[in-house]
């Protein structure tokens, strides 16, 4: 009597086979797109005060008003990035002839894990994406010291694995089309970036991470430069999430006088690319002005860009359609590239290890080197981010490096270079904050805001954790004692 | 018939006419022979030799080579004439020798119950002779009889044998009285089954069709509001076209489907909603495309049968586990002549229910009035100006007006149509005995109050019975439904629904200055800086959402009686439809200037094979056997294409071609269950029945290791009344038991095993993969199992005055399938997983009186009650709570253990032992609690009242329902507050708004809210849900029905057999509640996620009118 029942249960729309590659693609993709807008636009980039907005409901950044985004990283991610991950480690695990997959996906997955970390502490590591192989449906947290040690551990031994004589994932490397090579530099750069994270917290182990990447060799040409690059179609998860997030959350209608959520670029921020006569400034704002026939054109004089105030009071303001807004042909062109991890980055990482003493090197170049790439790099965009060699000559000669100045005036030198080189990528940009306490901000304070008017140092663990994992979310919110509100810190984040 | 086959007799009669053989098989065993003399030739000699011979066996004998045949009604040989046979031999000898030596004059006259209702079929026989009649389908006989001396006994199955004296009348109306000893009321059961009454196990309620015809809803689920015991049906605000909410006996499945089995006539239909439900969190075109059942014009509707009990499942399966609600539809009866019937109705509707605001303050923020137009529009919600004096200020489109009330009942009176909806249906019927028809086309054509909105459905039936000789029958019935929907409303959140802005525009504005929603350059008009809250003339101006379904409904069955008391019966049916949908964002809508796209077609389908064998016989002296077998083939297929864009290049041509994304997704979902089945009937004597029924299921869902399931179940009724000796004052009563199990499947295809899709277009011409379900699969999924047992009994006291029909049950689903949140870092977000258990126990009561009954006047009045009690007893391990859904703006419905179905949580201000507010110094606002629990979602307690008055040619028919103990989280009431609508939100308004309490450190704590921060702390309550809960409960007047029969005098010339007109109305008045800005029962999605409310379409009250004739 059950004849026939089994062929029913097949969905023809469905595939019953992993293919690796294809859904390391897809992992690539997810792990970049992870509600860009609410979390790193509104939460991050409304705090770190390159974004604002008027309205009340987005201003989870802006005047530290709203947790609400700040919780949407963690499901978005795990459910997608994560677990295409494990999934791609498990199918490649076997197979010998397949370590170069392996190695890389192990590499990809500390880049996925380090953003969740870092912005929410302890989280669930060594028991996550194991839902449908082990059941494990309530994952343990495991500390972030713990985390930390285990991603540099495995980008050690991946890098380290690298095979240049086997296989890799060819054209379904988003990134550098499988080349073993630059994948290598691409795990001692993530290396880079999370020992130097550790400054404050153990200054040893620090130094001994940030010494090994070095070794190892870290992006440093534009040629290694880790980037997606998406095309401008009619599907949507083939677009620029940044832009697709910017676009749809805000910025849609640049005919209507009003944004969705209210938002702009923020007043410190385009007040310090005019003050340091930056020309990434034309490459990536602009204003829209009225043409005279009633019709909105993009205009990206320098004299007439203007970034709102955070925590303006809930009202908008008579002036709104003057403040400044991304660029629609860079920023929000559905066809520009996604960086991931820059030399401009790396560059200014060294300089940090030189100034520290960690490095040999001439602290200057690194950073003018990181200065320049910065702002190479926005040719990636398109023909409107071109910034012509002399611009960006006289940028330096205006704004030299303090190569006479103290340790602390060089780290704010660096870290406020770094806040405008990682424009977008907001999760580094408010890592090093964090860590650096640079750019040097001040907090605002809004009636009714959620953290006493500091600026909010930790995102805040979704509702459906403290229900539905209870027992492990309670463990590890009473072992880090900072509570789970966006006043949190994580273990790194000490003074 | 089991008795004629266990009866036998011996004749040896040679040369006598008929009737003597009739009279010598009468003295020999019970039975009695009825026939019209004029057409069954009595006189006819004839010769008959036999021994020991069956009944049955000796009247084919007797009857062979005639046109002749026999029916077999319990313990009455009905003889009837074949008209098929009309050639046959010896029809008719001598009718004229007849008339003239027996027959003397003729007499008519009508046979009716005590209330009036014909009964057809009741014979009516001239006693100490074989001349006899039988009553027609309209209760009305003439027959000849001997002369003035003869005497009438008329008998009819439930009612009291009487004898009448004709003397000299030449009409006469003879009123029948039930009886106890011949009670035996035929309900209708699983399978389209006829049973006695007194043999059911368990609780079943039947309804006339006529109860959803008069004052009718446009779906016909939402009709039995009130009528029913322990039917909790909920109409949704979703405008006409939208679907249904019933829940018997309470919720039995964490997140499965609880809504009842539908059947039609034997076999079960589909109830799917076209691409699923509207949702509770909704955005975007949030619409409800309605239900299958829907699709029954009320019209067609002969009775509805509620089986409320797990023990009708084992004749239909798991689905019946929540009850069976079985319909069966209207059949052709043998008469001369075509019969046509019409019917008509009308009824127009208006909106009822308008929130309770303040009108002192008017538009505006901080205190004050707004200066510019760019301020009205940024404060184009909010009600937190100054005071109202009355000068002109600026409003949203830069004119001045007085600053004066505007009340939201005229924006909503003003903004609303005059709703509409008109019924035409007509029956044809015709036929003989050996074959006849009913053919019924109707069309209803509504138009909501929300303007530009309407639902069209066409519905043609046609219902064949053919009797093909003795011993094959066959009927089948053939629906054809045509339903088209313009712009339906949408429901939830601001987007594409009309009832936002309608209800949260400021208190100084009027709405009819945001018409017509467009600029001339055909942007959308800005009344508020939110552009997703739609302009509301842009939504039904602009907007379009349209769909179409296509509907078959067909079955065939072929019955066979191998011998008289063997049958086989085969059914084959089928529910089809074609839907397709289409719905656009405009161009320039302003939160979305270059509009979307989406779309849906499908096509769904229920398959049924069904086969049984039905054996009947009689053991010793008093044990009667039914026994059963059969099997079932279900098949559900649902194909369907989405297809999803944005943008369109060229703006207003709205074409899929013309867009700037676009998903194509498809969705091909196919599901089987296999069954066997078979049931054993026994009766001792008149008054102890027995029930018992196994079946066999195999579901498609499983893994074939474990993909099938035993279930049985029993059940028992005894006729107290006739075993033993009652005082008189009870006439009737049963005591019944049942204890009943069912096992079910997994809901849904493809549950078992972990797939991958190809992201469609891959990604810059790469293939990409993706997983692709966030559930994980389970392929050690087995049947979950739910046990009913229930107790009860059923009286009629005080001469049949007086009904009581009380049971008792008790309903426990183990190892229920449940989608299971789980941490998402697992990877996924639901687990499905054998591990839920609910239980529901309750009690229904049904009380009916006859309270008067005179000649010209009757009060007849019913009241039922149920009260279900349900807990969640068991979740995953270490896991508490399942959600079922979540409001837009807090408020989730949670499954949590220990606690009734569908619980409503959310926050409140936490305050200190002492009851003191806790303030958070940071914000300066009240402290969050923690999650909790607010109220529950499912009223535990419902009721309803009807009372039919009758007098003379006038009926008027009234109905109350109620329902208690539930809760409402309501989005309206959150929203208007935050916008200082509400009263709640007047103080502080003057001097500011003083706060105290204490900090979290327990000092004590105060401050004062200025005026220009009062709208952003009003706004911060929208954190606090317990602010909008609300209690649910209420009592309305639901339904008046006011009759006015035409006297058949009236009539006569125009050859019109019965014509009535009727007034009614429906939801006229809400008697009680608790909430003063909208109507309790104002759910917008049929889901399981019920206590949630979010601007659906306004309550109506609907007044209108039906005309029936018969001709």
């Amino acid at each position: 009597c059950d004849n026939n029942l089994e062929e029913l249960n097949q969905n023809p729309d469905a595939y019953g086979e992993i293919i690796p590659e294809y859904l390391f693609t897809k992992s690539q993709l997810d792990a970049v797109n992870v509600s860009y807008f609410g979390t790193a636009a509104l939460t991050i980039g409304g705090s770190m005060q390159q974004f604002a907005t008027y309205k009340e409901v987005p201003a989870a950044g802006d005047k530290y008003f709203n947790d609400g985004y700040s919780k949407n990283y963690f499901p978005t991610v795990y459910a997608n990035a994560v677990n295409d991950i494990e999934e791609v480690i498990r199918a490649v695990s076997e197979d010998p002839e397949l370590s170069n997959q392996l190695s890389i996906a192990r590499i990809w997955r500390a880049y996925i894990f380090h953003h969740i970390t870092d912005l929410y502490g302890d989280v669930p590591y060594t028991e996550a994406g194991k839902g449908i192989t082990d059941k494990i449906y309530t994952p343990k947290y495991d500390t972030q010291s713990f985390i930390y040690n285990d991603m540099l551990k495995e980008l050690e031994e991946a890098a380290n694995a690298l095979d240049a004589s086997k296989s890799s994932y060819g054209t379904s490397d988003l990134i550098y089309g499988g080349d073993v090579a630059q994948w290598k530099k691409f795990a001692y750069s993530l290396m880079l970036r999370l020992g130097m994270r550790l400054t404050n917290v153990d200054e040893g182990l620090s130094e001994t991470w940030v010494k090994k990447a070095i070794a190892g060799g870290v992006i440093l040409d534009n040629g290694d430069l880790a980037a997606i690059g998406y095309v401008d179609g009619s599907q949507v998860a083939s677009r620029n999430p940044i832009a697709e997030g910017l676009m749809n959350g805000d910025y849609i209608d640049p005919q209507s006088v009003e944004n969705v959520e209210g938002g702009k670029y923020a007043k410190t921020f385009i007040d310090h690319l005019k003050d340091t006569g930056d020309p990434r400034l034309n490459a990536i704002s602009v204003v829209w002005v009225d043409n005279g026939s009633g019709l909105y054109v993009a205009d990206t004089t320098t004299a007439i860009q203007k970034g709102m105030q955070n925590a303006e009071f809930n009202n908008r303001p008579a002036d709104f359609p003057t403040y400044s807004e991304p660029h629609p042909q860079t920023i929000l062109a559905y066809d520009s590239p996604l960086l991931v991890m820059t030399n401009a980055e790396m560059n200014l990482l060294l300089a940090e290890a030189v100034i520290r003493g960690w490095h040999t090197g001439d602290a200057t170049t690194l950073y003018e080197n990181a200065v320049r790439a910065g702002m190479q790099q926005w040719s990636l965009f398109g023909e409107a981010g071109v910034i012509a060699e002399e611009r960006i000559v006289s940028y330096l000669d205006a704004n030299p490096f303090l190569s006479g100045g103290s340790l602390e005036e060089q780290m704010e030198q660096i870290g406020t270079q770094k806040w405008v080189s990682l424009f977008l990528d907001e999760y580094e940009i408010f890592a090093n904050w964090r860590r650096t306490g640079y750019p040097a901000l001040v907090p605002v304070n809004y009636p009714g805001n959620l953290t006493g008017g500091r600026i909010p140092t930790r995102f805040v663990l979704p509702d459906s954790e403290s229900t539905i994992n209870a027992a492990n979310f309670q463990e590890a919110v009473d072992r880090q004692g900072v509570g789970n509100a966006l006043t949190s810190t994580v273990w790194w984040d000490v003074p | 018939n089991g008795y004629s086959q266990e009866t036998k007799v011996s004749l040896e009669l040679e040369n006598v006419e008929m009737r003597k053989v009739f009279e010598t098989i009468e003295s020999q065993t019970d039975f009695k022979f009825f026939y019209n003399n004029k057409k069954i030739d009595a006189d006819r000699v004839v010769s008959i030799d036999v021994f020991e011979t069956p009944v049955s066996e000796v009247l084919k004998m007797l009857f062979k080579d005639t046109a002749i045949y026999s029916v077999v009604r319990k313990k009455q040989i009905i003889l009837k004439v074949n008209p098929l046979k009309i050639e046959a031999p010896l029809l008719l000898q001598n009718s004229e020798d007849i008339e003239e030596e027996i027959l003397q004059r003729s007499i008519s006259g009508t046979v009716t119950d005590t209330g009036g209702l014909p009964l057809p079929g009741a014979n009516i026989v001239e006693k100490g002779t074989l001349n006899g009649v039988t009553v027609d389908f309209d209760g009305n006989f003439s027959m000849d009889i001997a002369n003035d001396e003869a005497i009438l006994v008329v008998s009819y199955i439930g009612f009291a044998t009487k004898e009448v004296s004709v003397g000299g009348q030449s009409t006469i109306n003879i009123v029948l009285q039930e009886s106890a000893a011949g009670l035996d009321e035929v309900v209708v059961t699983a399978l389209g089954v006829k049973r006695s009454e007194k043999a059911l196990a368990y609780s079943v309620s039947e309804v006339g069709g006529d109860k959803f015809s008069e004052a009718r809803e446009s779906n016909v689920a939402n009709a039995l509001t009130g009528k029913i015991a322990g039917v909790n049906a909920t109409g949704l605000a979703t405008g006409p076209g939208g679907s249904s909410r019933v829940i018997i006996r309470g919720n039995g499945s964490l997140s499965g489907d609880n809504q009842p089995l539908y059947v039609v006539n034997g076999m079960p239909i589909d109830n799917s909603i076209p691409g699923g439900g509207s949702s509770t969190g909704g955005q975007g075109i949030n619409v409800d495309r309605g239900d299958g059942i829907a699709g029954i014009n009320p019209d067609d509707i002969e009775t509805i049968s509620v089986l409320k009990g797990g023990a009708a499942a084992a004749l239909y399966g798991s689905r019946a586990a929540n009850g069976v609600i079985l319909i069966t539809t209207k059949k052709g009866t043998a008469q001369k002549g075509i019969g046509v019937e019409y019917n008509g109705n009308i009824v127009f509707e208006t909106p009822s229910m308008f929130p309770d605001y303040q009108y002192k303050y008017g538009a505006g923020s901080n205190g004050v009035k707004p200066t510019t137009q760019d301020q009205a529009i940024e404060w184009g919600r909010l009600s937190f100006g100054a005071p109202m004096d009355g000068t002109p200020v600026i409003q949203f489109d830069g004119v001045e007006r007085p600053y004066s009330p505007v009340k939201v009942k005229d924006n909503i009176k003003n903004f609303y149509d005059v709703g509409s909806t008109f019924v035409n249906t007509v029956a044809f019927t015709g036929g003989s005995e050996a074959m006849n028809f009913r053919l019924s086309v109707s069309n209803m054509d509504a138009h909501s109050v929300v303007p530009n909105s309407s639902f069209n459905r066409k519905t043609a039936n046609l219902s064949l019975s053919a009797q093909l000789g003795e011993r094959l029958s066959i009927d089948g019935v053939a629906q054809y439904n045509i339903e088209e929907a313009r712009n339906r409303p949408g429901t939830g959140y601001a987007d594409y629904n009309s009832a936002w802005a309608t209800h949260l525009v400021s208190n100084t504005v009027d709405v009819r200055n945001m018409a017509p929603g467009y600029n001339p350059d055909g942007s959308e008009i800005l009344w508020n800086p939110v552009n997703i809250a739609n302009n509301p003339y842009w939504v039904v101006n602009k907007y379009q959402n349209d769909d179409k379904k296509n509907r078959f409904i067909g079955q065939v069955n072929i019955h066979y009686n191998i011998l008289d008391n063997l049958s086989v019966r085969g059914t084959v049916s089928e529910d089809f439809y074609n839907f397709e949908y289409k719905g656009i964002t405009p161009s320039y809508t302003a939160f979305r200037p270059g509009g979307s796209y989406e779309s849906l077609r499908s096509d769904v389908s229920e398959t049924n094979l069904l086969l049984t064998i039905d054996y009947n016989t009689k053991l010793f002296q008093d044990l009667s056997v039914n026994a059963m077998f059969g099997g079932n083939q279900q098949r559900n297929i649902n194909n369907s294409t989405a297809i999803n864009g944005q943008q369109f290049t060229i703006p207003e041509y709205y074409s899929y071609t013309n867009l700037g994304t676009l998903t194509t997704t498809p969705n091909n979902r196919r599901t089987g269950v296999n069954s066997l089945f078979g049931s054993v009937d026994l009766g001792y004597k008149d008054f102890l029945y027995l029930t018992l029924t196994g079946r066999e299921d195999w579901f498609s869902t499983l893994s074939p290791e474990n993909n099938n399931i035993f279930y049985p179940s029993i059940g028992g009724s005894f006729l107290l009344s006739e075993a033993v000796e009652l005082p008189k004052t009870f006439n009737y009563v049963k005591l019944r038991s049942s204890w009943a199990q069912v096992g079910g499947g997994a809901p849904d295809p493809y549950l078992i095993n972990q797939t991958y899709g190809i992201v469609q277009g891959g990604h810059n011409g790469r293939p990409v993969q993706e997983i692709s379900s966030s559930l994980v699969t389970n392929p050690d999924l087995r049947p979950y199992t739910s046990t009913t047992y229930e107790v009860g009994f059923n009286a009629k006291l005080l001469d049949y005055r007086l009904g009581v029909d009380l049971t008792f049950y008790d309903r426990t689903t183990t190892d229920d399938i449940v989608q299971t949140d789980i941490s998402t870092a697992s990877g996924y977000s639901r687990a499905l997983l054998n591990v839920g258990k609910v239980s529901n126990r309750g009690v229904e009561l049904l009380l009916t009186g006859s309270l008067i009954r005179t000649d010209n006047f009757k009060w007849d009045a019913s009241y039922n009650m149920a009260y279900n009690k349900s807990e969640i007893k068991k979740l995953t391990e270490g896991l508490n709570t399942v959600q079922i859904g979540s409001g837009i703006g807090g408020g989730s419905i949670q499954n949590v253990v220990g606690r009734p179905y569908g619980t409503i949580w959310g926050y409140r201000m936490a305050t200190n032992d002492s009851g003191q507010t806790i303030f958070d110094p940071n914000s300066g606002y009240e402290l969050r609690s923690e999650i909790m629990e607010l109220g529950q979602g499912v009223p535990p307690l419902i009721m309803g009242l009807t009372n039919e008055f009758r007098y003379k040619d006038f009926s008027l028919n009234i109905l109350l329902d109620g329902k208690f103990g539930n809760s409402m989280f309501s989005n309206l009431a959150q929203y208007s507050h935050r916008f200082g609508l509400t009263k709640a939100t007047l103080p502080g308004r003057e001097n500011g708004l003083p706060l105290s309490g204490v900090d979290t450190q327990g000092n004590p704590y105060e401050r004062v809210v200025p005026v220009e921060e009062l709208d952003t702390y009003y706004d911060n309550h929208k954190r606090y849900t317990d602010i909008f809960v609300y209690d649910g409960s209420f009592v309305k007047l639901r339904e008046v029905v006011l009759t006015y029969t035409l006297p058949q005098k009236a009539l006569d010339f125009l050859k019109i057999q019965s014509a009535s007109v009727s007034l009614v109305g429906r939801n006229l008045a809400i008697l009680y509640k608790n909430t003063d800005l909208f109507d309790p029962e104002s759910s917008y999605t049929n889901g399981n996620a019920q206590g949630l409310e979010a601007f659906g379409v306004p309550r109506t009250r609907n007044i209108g009118m039906g005309l029936n004739i018969k001709f």
